[in-house]
């Protein structure tokens, strides 16, 4: 891929930038460019949330919708089908999966989740699964993972278990440690535990788990399947599937993977037993397998998942691929919490090597966030008044436990901050300042309106 | 349907807007290949470049700052878009009116919930869905999905094709409801097509959801699919619980958007949409409006479009009029020109036609029908489905076995259909037989 340099005088030579061109990686200005639709009043640190989008992305996507709209039988009849399986190709390749068919093209891990707990619920209906089997499932697993367990699950009659690991946590063998007292705990009842549900990289607050080792836990404590939710993971962590080894897995490409929302898949190993899979709105593929159901589900865009290959192409942009890309990403979201810690006079949620492209970081005790509802009120505070857009957690203080503390009281909120290409230092520093400054005016969150 | 006046905020402010101008028209669908005569609008539908923009302001909304968005912008955009459904469909209450992506998840969320009251022993194993022989293959599969792996019976109704009158589809209706409960059999649910998409006709809904209403059916679902832009949709008249319709095939809107409209009850607060996200249990309007981190653009320009009809002498009743006139036009143009017959009296047809082929095209299969539209497609650059109507035991070997879908929207010409006679008439002309494509 050409980058020219913007500043050449077009007489063919690229002037030189920063460092001499051994190559022609992306520009700093090039990528500026590609995500000049960014709002520039806000400082956008968090990734994590809604994820980004190039704008040669959001071209090749324009490219694929204005087909469809030019001749859309055609399209249908002798195109999207193969291009949805050129994409899933491609995924399978970079998620390491054996076969194609164990990759099927979804809306977003939460219809991921739809999918796998709808089976979960068939079971309980259709006499596989008996009253009282158990789902496991983290303490802070998502909000929608949540209720879909509740949708499905409970309402089938099976029994929820919640592991609570902790927060904030030093080591892999803290998580490791909590999981398996909680998965004992669930067989001690004599509970059935037919699925858990493991995140790979927690929402909130954001960490990444051992997801491997979780993994081969649930395998040696007999549970029947696995589903990995990784939705941060791809583009931000290896992904590997066949390491981590999971009966499902799913993640979210447009979160860290420069899709256009959305577009995600759903990994389904393939053993001689694999369940059977649907997607819940069923079409006239009914039956032809998970990947194929998904492939059509009635008349929608589906160009977003369609710009895949363009979008390998904008990530060989970069120098080291999406290695680079995390690796970068990681490096420099650790170096800007340690900034904001430093300012703060608080700490890191999680070490370093338990971040992935977020971080979590404590807020000053004196903030006073003291409920999910203060954490919404300083979210939007931070937006409306100081242009800077960051999810803060609420961390609920274990029983017994006081947690982290800052030397005047107990932290209890956390920012996360997210790290992408298009970041700056200048986006911490508005962050860093906006806290200091409500510090300074004596602000806490019980002041704050409700919007 | 209620009728619109120009909303606050529109440009033009001061009188009515001046209608439209067949170039302007030509402007906003330069978009389609202009070397196809497009007779398919049924299929996926079509939307203007005015609205294609709009949908373009919406997502780029959404990418400056997505959170913004997610927070202050997308409910109040989708309420909008609720709202002025409600107002097109006359009705009752705005928590009636759900957005989704397209009938077939409409009816996803219909069928599941027919499953849970198996699960949960409401219904009994052997109770039974009603659908139409004809009913769209998604809806098809989505009973076999819900309601026979769930344990329920399921009773197809056929009905004729061609067909002379509404009174024929009331009376084959009553006589299969009729022998659907005999044995004291309980149906569960109807699921009725207001325009049946292959073959496509008009159903008499009201009338035949009064029977089912007599002879104790528990629920309708209307699928009407092709009906909001099409024909006049009035819920509270036609009395369903149920109805469902796509915004993008005939109103104008980008893929894909349609609503669910579920008539007030207790049962209400049971229907779920399949997709779980945090707003389970807030009722179905507020689940559908939140399914994860997608592109809703497409649910929010039902604004725009209102604009964009209103350019439209007559609004959206001046375009439906002129659809369904001119579609039989064309109908009976082509049938005159080929010697054959449509398959449904005129005031059965809505912007639809089903035209019969020449019998000595041959179709004798679905495989047939497919392989002449594609046919069609690539040799004479004719865009129109093809429906395989099989001969029913004791008719002659001259029947009419094949018919073609027509469609008329707004950006059609009369050559598009000039092209299509032509080009069948040189197939006939030339000995052409669909069994040749199979060679």
């Amino acid at each position: 891929m050409d980058s020219e340099d913007p500043r050449s005088n077009g007489d063919g030579i690229n002037h030189v930038s920063k460092k001499p061109k051994l190559s022609s990686f992306i520009t700093e200005s090039e990528i500026r460019e590609e995500f000049s639709h960014h709002s520039p009043d806000v400082a956008r640190i968090n990734n994590g949330s809604f994820g980004s989008c190039p704008a040669s992305i959001i071209a090749a996507q324009k490219g694929w919708q204005l087909r469809f709209l030019r001749q859309p039988d055609d399209f249908f009849f002798n195109n999207l089908q193969s291009q949805i399986l050129h994409s899933r190709t491609l995924i399978k390749d970079i998620i390491n999966a054996d076969h194609v068919d164990e990759v099927s093209i979804v809306d977003n891990a939460t219809t991921a989740a739809a999918i796998v707990l709808q089976h979960v619920g068939w079971a309980f209906a259709e006499g596989r699964f008996h009253k009282g089997d158990a789902v496991v499932m983290l303490h802070c697993a998502f909000q929608a993972v949540k209720k879909s367990i509740e949708a499905y699950v409970t309402r089938a009659g099976g029994h929820v278990i919640t592991v609570h690991l902790p927060f904030p946590v030093s080591s892999n063998e803290e998580i490791v440690a909590e999981f398996r007292k909680g998965l004992a705990s669930a067989k001690a009842n004599g509970k059935k535990v037919r699925l858990a549900i493991i995140d790979h990289i927690t929402s909130m607050p954001c960490v990444v788990i051992p997801a491997r080792e979780l993994v081969k836990i649930c395998r040696e404590e007999g549970v029947e399947r696995v589903f990995v939710d990784a939705a941060h993971a791809i583009g931000s962590v290896h992904v590997d599937v066949k390491e981590i080894g999971a009966d499902f897995y799913v993640s979210n490409l447009h979160k860290w993977f420069f899709c256009p929302p959305s577009v995600a898949f759903l990994y389904c190993r393939k053993t001689p037993i694999s369940p059977d899979l649907h997607h819940p709105v069923v079409s006239h593929e009914y039956g032809n397998g998970l990947a194929i159901e998904s492939a059509w589900i009635g008349t929608r865009d589906y160009s977003s998942q369609l710009v895949i290959p363009q979008v390998l192409e904008f990530i060989k942009r970069f120098e080291g691929g999406i290695e680079g890309i995390r690796k970068r990403n990681h490096d420099a979201v650790v170096e800007m919490a340690q900034m904001l810690a430093k300012a703060w006079g608080t700490n890191l949620g999680s070490p370093p090597e338990m971040c992935p492209s977020m971080a979590m970081i404590g807020l000053p005790s004196k903030l006073g966030v003291f409920c999910d509802d203060d954490a919404l009120k300083l979210r939007t505070h931070l937006r409306d008044r100081f242009g800077v857009e960051v999810p803060i957690h609420y961390q609920v203080p274990r029983d017994g436990e006081i947690g982290s503390t800052d030397g005047v009281g107990c932290v209890t909120g956390y920012a996360r901050i997210s790290y992408q290409v298009y970041n700056t230092l200048d986006d911490y520093i508005r962050l860093r300042n906006a806290i200091t400054q409500l510090l300074h005016d004596g602000v806490t969150c019980q002041m704050l309106q409700r919007e | 349907m209620a009728s619109l006046h120009p909303h606050n905020g529109t440009t033009t402010t001061d009188s009515k807007p001046i209608p439209i101008t067949e170039s302007e028209i030509r402007s906003e669908f330069s978009h389609h290949d202009p070397t196809i005569a497009r007779i398919n609008n049924g299929s996926f539908g079509c939307c203007p470049a005015t609205i294609i923009a709009a949908q373009n302001r919406h997502q780029l909304l959404f990418l400056r700052q997505p959170d913004h968005f997610y927070f202050n912008t997308l409910k109040p955009s989708i309420l909008r878009t609720r709202r002025l459904i409600q107002t097109l469909i006359n009705a009752d209450h705005l928590d009636e009116v759900s957005i989704v992506d397209n009938a077939t998840t409409a009816a996803a969320i219909v069928l599941q919930n027919t499953t849970w009251s198996f699960f949960t022993s409401i219904f009994n194993p052997g109770d039974a869905a009603l659908i139409l022989h004809y009913a769209y293959g998604a809806v098809k599969k989505s009973v076999q999905a819900y309601i026979t792996r769930a344990g329920g019976h399921v009773i197809e109704v056929h009905l004729p094709f061609p067909v002379r009158s509404s009174s024929d589809i009331v009376f084959e209706f009553q006589k299969a409801l009729h022998m659907g409960k005999a044995n004291g059999r309980k149906i569960r649910l109807a699921v009725i097509d207001h325009i049946t998409s292959m073959p496509c006709v008009i159903i008499p809904v009201k009338e035949l959801v009064r029977m089912c209403r007599d002879e104790g059916v528990d629920r309708i679902f209307i699928d009407g699919a092709h009906a909001i832009g099409n024909i006049d949709i009035d819920v509270k008249d036609i009395g369903a619980d149920f109805y469902t319709s796509n915004l993008h095939k005939w109103l104008f809107c980008p893929p894909s958007a349609a609503f669910l409209y579920c008539k007030m009850s207790d049962e209400l607060s049971n229907l779920h949409h399949p997709v779980v996200s945090h707003e389970y249990g807030n009722g179905l309007a507020m689940e559908s409006a939140w399914i994860g981190t997608r592109d809703y653009s497409a649910q929010l320009v039902l604004p725009e479009v209102m604009e964009f009809v209103e350019r439209f002498d007559g609004g959206i009743e001046g375009i439906m009029k002129r659809n369904h006139e001119k579609v039989v036009e064309m109908a009976e143009m082509l049938v005159e020109a080929w010697g054959t017959e449509l398959g449904a009296p005129p005031e059965m047809c809505a912007s639809l036609a089903m035209v019969g082929l020449p019998v000595c095209l041959g179709i004798k299969s679905d495989g047939d029908a497919l392989r002449l539209r594609k046919h069609l497609r690539e040799s004479f650059k004719v865009e129109v489905p093809i429906y395989y109507r099989a001969p029913v035991e004791g008719e002659v070997d001259s029947i009419i076995t094949g018919y073609a879908r027509i469609s008329h929207q707004v950006y059609n010409v009369v050559e598009d259909y000039y092209r299509f006679r032509d080009a069948v008439n040189k197939l006939v002309k030339d000995g052409f037989t669909c069994a040749l494509l199979t060679k």
